[in-house]
């Protein structure tokens, strides 16, 4: 496993396994939520509270803050909060690229070697930025000239380039294998 | 020739604006700030409610504050999202022919499929 940093300057990390000469598994796991910015959060939704509390005189204000709190808390590990992504590159079947959430849902999506034409190292304009990512370009079986979409990978943790071209090179020696001819 | 030297016709056009910008200015100064019943006295009747003295130039710096935030917006709205085509490629690129290699010539211009640029980047020389 090594640690490297993502875009915005938080520590990721990155663990390679490979399970046979041609599937390999590549895992980013993203910080974890900090408790110094959790309590902060927390302390400035019931301040505010508390503060219309003294304008309004509403007791309503205080037990509506607790609940308000305790739902987007929840909401925000199930949905927003990434773990950890993962991408497992099977050399003759596909790509299964994998979402963990903090509460522990996990969404797959799987593309099959078909329709892989590609994956590259992309940069972009990202809000006021200028990113390096990591993306699968797909074709369409009847058009293997064509990029019919793009997939970009971990949207969550956005490695920067040195993470990305680790990623690049493990995926590139088994996407080789497609068109290498098989040598006995 | 168009030249952008000083020539008597742009200083002439350059006085004529410049006392044309006094004159407006002067003009605005005096209806915002002479009362009405001088004005009426001396004859001056078809003048537009002075609320507008004031009302303009407040609709015109609210309105510069608004572009800077809109041109802002504007532009973050029509940048391609990460996962369109369009950071790939584009309709030229796709349509553009092979020329074919002369030797001793230098090769004609094209745009290099990101596939290719990513390997001549990333993987190592072997």
């Amino acid at each position: 496993e090594r640690r490297f940093r993502s875009a915005s300057g938080q520590p990721i990390a990155l663990r390679r396994r490979q399970h046979s000469a041609s599937c390999r598994e590549l895992a980013v796991r993203c910080p974890r939520l900090q408790l110094r910015s959790l309590s902060a959060v927390t302390s400035a939704v019931w301040l505010a509270a508390y503060g219309l509390f003294a304008l309004s005189e509403n007791s309503m204000v205080l037990s509506a803050a607790i609940f308000i709190t305790l739902l987007g808390l929840i909401i925000y590990l199930h949905f927003v909060k990434v773990e950890q992504e993962s991408l497992l590159v099977i050399g003759s079947l596909g790509i299964q690229v994998t979402s963990s959430y903090a509460s522990g849902k996990e969404s797959t999506t799987f593309i099959e070697m078909g329709r892989v034409k590609d994956v590259v190292i992309n940069e972009a304009i990202h809000m006021q930025k200028v990113i390096y990512y990591l993306c699968i370009l797909l074709q369409d079986p009847g058009d293997p000239e064509g990029i019919s979409e793009v997939v970009p990978l971990f949207q969550s943790s956005k490695p920067r380039l040195d993470c990305l071209i680790e990623v690049y090179k493990s995926c590139q020696e088994i996407l080789e294998q497609r068109t290498a001819p098989r040598v006995e | 020739e168009n030249s952008p030297a000083p020539l008597p016709e742009r200083a002439i056009y350059g006085f004529a604006l410049f006392l044309g910008s006094w004159f407006g200015f002067m003009l605005y100064l005096i209806w915002a700030y002479v009362p009405e019943t001088w004005l009426f006295s001396l004859g001056l009747t078809y003048w537009p409610q002075k609320y507008w003295a004031v009302a303009l130039p407040v609709y015109l710096l609210v309105a510069i504050g608004i572009g800077y935030i809109l041109l802002f917006g504007i532009n973050m709205m029509s940048t391609a999202p990460l996962n369109s085509t369009h950071t790939i490629t584009d309709s030229y690129a796709k349509k553009q022919q092979q020329k074919k290699l002369q030797e001793e010539a230098i090769p004609a211009l094209r745009d290099i499929p990101i596939s290719e640029v990513n390997r001549m980047f990333f993987l190592p020389e072997k």
